[in-house]
């Protein structure tokens, strides 16, 4: 009874969990191993390498420190998105809608004069969760109403989004008197209080307090449920009550402001101005990590951990072996492919 | 004697074939275990069986579409192994699939030269000598069809004929036809027989697959039984009846036959009890849905329901019959609130759910068994737990404040699951794995389980084979005499017969005839559904109707 009573409930996704594992660690291997096979193509040595990556990404508080920094808007971006593909709501405007946020959080850190830094601080995440949404709204607004295609749509806002911020920048929030394109410093009242030795923001409480919260919502919530239904069959959602426009806004607004909150990180525990390298492509590569994650919580959370680890001590290895750092981030791409395959194979 | 052509040599095929021990597996099941079938000339043979009994298979395997792991065949007494269709039709073998395969924007014409070899394709020399070969077969055979026509112009019968016409184009001896009336109307049906007859007798072998009993014991010469892969039995029809035939085709014994006899099922039964509120016909109606001047746009945006009102009481069954492709899923998806009303109203007990969305629907006490199970009935990667609750996930005791209860969701799934008997080897098992009938048992399980007003049921027997078809027609009936309205729209005579207690037929989007369930008649119900002509009475009626309305 309570065993059948435990499958019950549990997505298909999870409840062929085993064997999914199973595939994902068989392609992590293989990613890692054609990953070796391109170092040694380009003159290195594949275990020496790999040892000088996990030592640049892991080896002191400092590298640490600079992982977990990748690791908190991967993480944080990467639910959002998990929970929007869930529902076949292809949000590939993260990286814009995490502009949007940076915009919003960080122009009310500059400008908001509220000496009390806590109640500074929860505004401009609020502002950055709410820059987000409203970006990610325009998406899902144009979907449910008209049909418009959201990977279109949500693609091509990125664009928008980031020279919007450029412009912002440059212009009504530069700072004066910089020699080189700067925006404003925040206040220091609205700067995130940092983990002494690691140097990584409290963002990173926040972003491992979502994953179980993500969890919940997509394994025991109803919402949750609805979500999985609409994602696997929207007609018969549909059918059995689901309100799917509505319903894709939701996503949209969830995502986007997921991605703005990252955004908001960025701008008050990372680069302390608005600064249009707050993101290295984040956005996008979260989209990855949410795909890596298989669309689940914790397989998210590891996702992030490991294209963080790739990412961050990808660039200690190439400056150590001399090896060029696009192999590095090779590994992730070639690891969705295998891992769609082994995906296929699982499925029989 | 080629049949096909005037010209044609004499051949030395002859249309008898001869299987023997034909087996397939895929994966492991079993398709077809060692099957005979043998064919004669100049007959018509019906292979009878229900869905999954290979009946299809069989008949693929002759065609060469799907290579037999064992067994024989033979046609004119020489062995042939047909590796794929074109070694069939060489053999003098055609068939016509029970999903047409021909190209919509090109004329009858230019279809006869898909798949050939050689020549230059649609030369206008080649395509005149193409037409009048086809204008003389189609005389000979009374199978005319203007070969300069476009497909997508034609009917679905006259397409069917297109179908068999290609294939005697080709010299075929031996004609394979999948459920030939499967799509068509019943006047088309009576027209098309006689028509396959003439063939047989001019020296054609025919095959016709088939799950209905009447057609069988009235056209075919003999009929060859088919089920889970092997051959109950080979008769002829007048060595057997129907409910023979169906327990042949079951491997039990069926009362659906009583009830299309027009018994009603539940007259034996306790449940039924008059108390529990056959509505009486005789004052009391409490009307349940009603529906005024409803009017909705196709997925082309042509008017596909046109003025559409009707209204339905509590313990009543109101058929809307009618032949596939006039409305029927615009009808059933605005009913529900899938599609957008143009104009008019639906109400339901009183309110206007015209623009209501399916929730608020469902919550009113609407319900629909959708037409189309795996696309809008259940969601196949979900558990069959998990599509038991998809319309109520969110309802106590399913969710509470922590989140959904999982035991809440398996116990009422094992509850629903042993009251519609559904095959499952458990509440976890995936729904995608169910067969048809299952997957319509657990739609039907969720859909009666809920407080209902009125129910929705849309071709709720498409593709059901008998025993599931009457498990379907029992419980519609017992909610009938629980009091819940029921539109049931539906292409299947026999079912509307069995159940209706009033009847309208739906053409191009509009009521072209109205019956009440004495007045029903088959002949009658089959006229109205081709379109054509009203029965003398209700023309009358109609144009009282529409002379109100106008």
């Amino acid at each position: 009874m309570t065993a059948a009573a435990a499958a019950v409930g549990r997505l298909p996704l999870e409840s062929r969990r085993v064997k999914a594992i199973a595939a994902s660690l068989a392609a992590v291997l293989l990613a890692l191993i054609v990953g070796g096979l391109l170092m040694m193509i380009a003159g290195g040595e594949p275990i020496s390498a790999y040892g000088a990556l996990i030592d640049g990404a892991i080896g002191s508080p400092a590298a640490l420190g600079q992982t977990l920094k990748l690791v908190v808007p991967f993480t944080i971006i990467g639910l959002g998105l998990a929970l929007a593909f869930r529902g076949r709501v292809y949000n590939i405007g993260a990286e814009g809608q995490m502009f949007m946020g940076a915009l919003a959080g960080g122009a009310l850190a500059i400008l908001l004069p509220v000496g009390f830094g806590p109640l500074l601080i929860a505004l401009a995440i609020a502002a950055g969760v709410l820059g987000g949404a409203a970006w990610g709204s325009i998406v899902g607004v144009l979907r449910a109403r008209w049909g418009v295609n959201e990977v279109i749509t949500s693609l091509l806002l990125n664009f928008v989004a980031i020279l919007g911020f450029t412009y912002v920048v440059r212009r009504p929030l530069r700072e004066p008197g910089a020699p080189d394109l700067q925006g404003r410093a925040i206040q220091e009242s609205a700067a995130l209080p940092t983990i002494p030795d690691l140097y990584i923001h409290i963002g990173i409480f926040a972003a491992i307090a979502l994953v179980p919260i993500a969890a919940w919502v997509i394994g025991r919530t109803s919402f949750g449920f609805r979500v999985s239904m609409l994602g696997y069959n929207a007609e018969a959602a549909q059918t059995a009550g689901v309100r799917s426009r509505r319903m894709i806004i939701q996503l949209m607004l969830i995502s986007g402001g997921l991605a703005g909150l990252a955004g908001a990180f960025q701008i008050l525990g990372v680069a302390g101005r608005l600064d249009p390298g707050i993101s290295q492509g984040y956005g996008f590569t979260a989209i990855v990590v949410a795909l890596l994650g298989r669309l689940s919580a914790i397989g998210v959370l590891l996702a992030a951990v490991f294209v963080a680890i790739l990412q961050s001590g990808g660039q200690a290895m190439s400056v150590i072996e001399g090896l060029p750092y696009a192999i590095v981030l090779a590994i992730p791409g070639v690891f969705v492919v295998f891992l769609l395959i082994a995906d296929r194979l699982a499925r029989g | 004697m080629g049949i096909a052509e005037p010209a044609a040599p004499p051949e030395s095929r002859t249309g008898r074939v001869e299987m023997h021990g034909v087996e397939k597996r895929f994966g492991r099941t079993v398709a077809l275990a060692g099957v005979d079938f043998d064919l004669e000339e100049n007959e018509i043979h019906a292979l009878l069986g229900e869905n999954g009994a290979g009946k299809t298979t069989l008949m693929n395997v002759l065609y060469g579409l799907i290579r037999p792991d064992a067994g024989s065949i033979s046609i004119g007494g020489s062995p042939i192994r047909p590796r794929n269709p074109e070694d069939a039709i060489e053999a003098g073998v055609g068939m016509v699939h029970q999903h047409f395969k021909l190209v919509p924007t090109l004329t009858v014409a230019e279809n006869m030269v898909l798949g050939e070899r050689g020549g230059p394709m649609l030369s206008r020399r080649r395509l005149a000598s193409i037409s009048a070969q086809l204008s003389e077969l189609g005389e000979r055979y009374g199978l005319e069809v203007d070969p300069r026509a476009r497909v997508w112009q034609l009917s679905v019968g006259e397409q069917q004929r297109v179908e068999i016409l290609r294939a005697l184009y080709r010299k075929a001896k031996i004609l394979i036809l999948d459920e030939p009336t499967a799509t068509l109307t019943p006047i088309e049906i009576e027209r098309m027989f006689p028509k396959l007859r003439l063939l047989a007798d001019e020296g054609a072998s025919i095959v016709f697959i088939t799950h209905h009993l009447e057609e069988v014991v009235r056209w075919a010469d003999r009929i060859t039984v088919l089920r889970h892969g092997e051959r109950v039995g080979t008769l002829a029809p007048r060595e057997t009846t129907t409910p023979e035939l169906a327990r042949m085709m079951v491997g039990r014994d069926v009362t659906l036959m009583r009830v299309v006899a027009g018994e009603r099922i539940l007259a034996d039964d306790d449940e039924g009890a008059p108390a529990a509120g056959k509505p009486a016909t005789d004052g009391g109606i409490r009307e349940v849905l009603a529906v005024d001047g409803l009017n909705a746009r196709g997925d082309r945006g042509v008017p596909a329901l046109r003025d559409l009102s009707f209204s339905v009481a509590a313990g009543e069954i109101l058929a809307i019959a009618g032949v596939e492709g006039n409305g029927q899923p615009e009808l059933e998806e605005a009913l529900f609130g899938l599609r957008h009303a143009k104009a008019g109203t639906v109400e339901l007990e009183g309110r206007d759910l015209t623009r209501a969305e399916p929730d608020e629907r469902l919550r009113a006490g609407l319900a629909l068994v959708p037409s189309d199970r795996y696309r809008r009935g259940v969601i196949r990667d979900l558990t069959v737990a998990e599509n038991l609750v998809l319309d109520r996930i969110g309802d106590p005791p399913f969710s509470t404040r922590r989140g959904i209860d999982r035991s809440a969701v398996s116990e009422h799934a094992r509850a629903l699951i042993s009251k519609y008997s559904i095959q499952v080897s458990g509440p976890e098992q995936r729904a995608g794995t169910l067969s048809g009938g299952n997957a319509q048992r657990l739609v039907l399980a969720r859909t009666l389980s809920r407080e209902l007003r009125c129910l929705i049921a849309a071709q709720p027997t498409r593709g059901l084979d008998v025993g599931a078809i009457e498990f379907v027609w029992e419980q519609l009936a017992a909610a009938r005499d629980r009091g819940v309205a029921i539109v049931l729209i539906s292409t299947d005579l026999d079912e509307v017969i069995s159940l209706a207690d009033r009847c309208s037929v739906i053409y191009r989007g509009r009521f072209v005839a109205s019956w009440a369930r004495e007045e029903l008649d088959h002949e009658q119900l089959g006229l109205a559904m081709g379109g054509a002509a009203n029965g003398a009475a209700n023309r009358d009626r109609e144009r009282a109707r529409t002379e109100e309305v106008g």
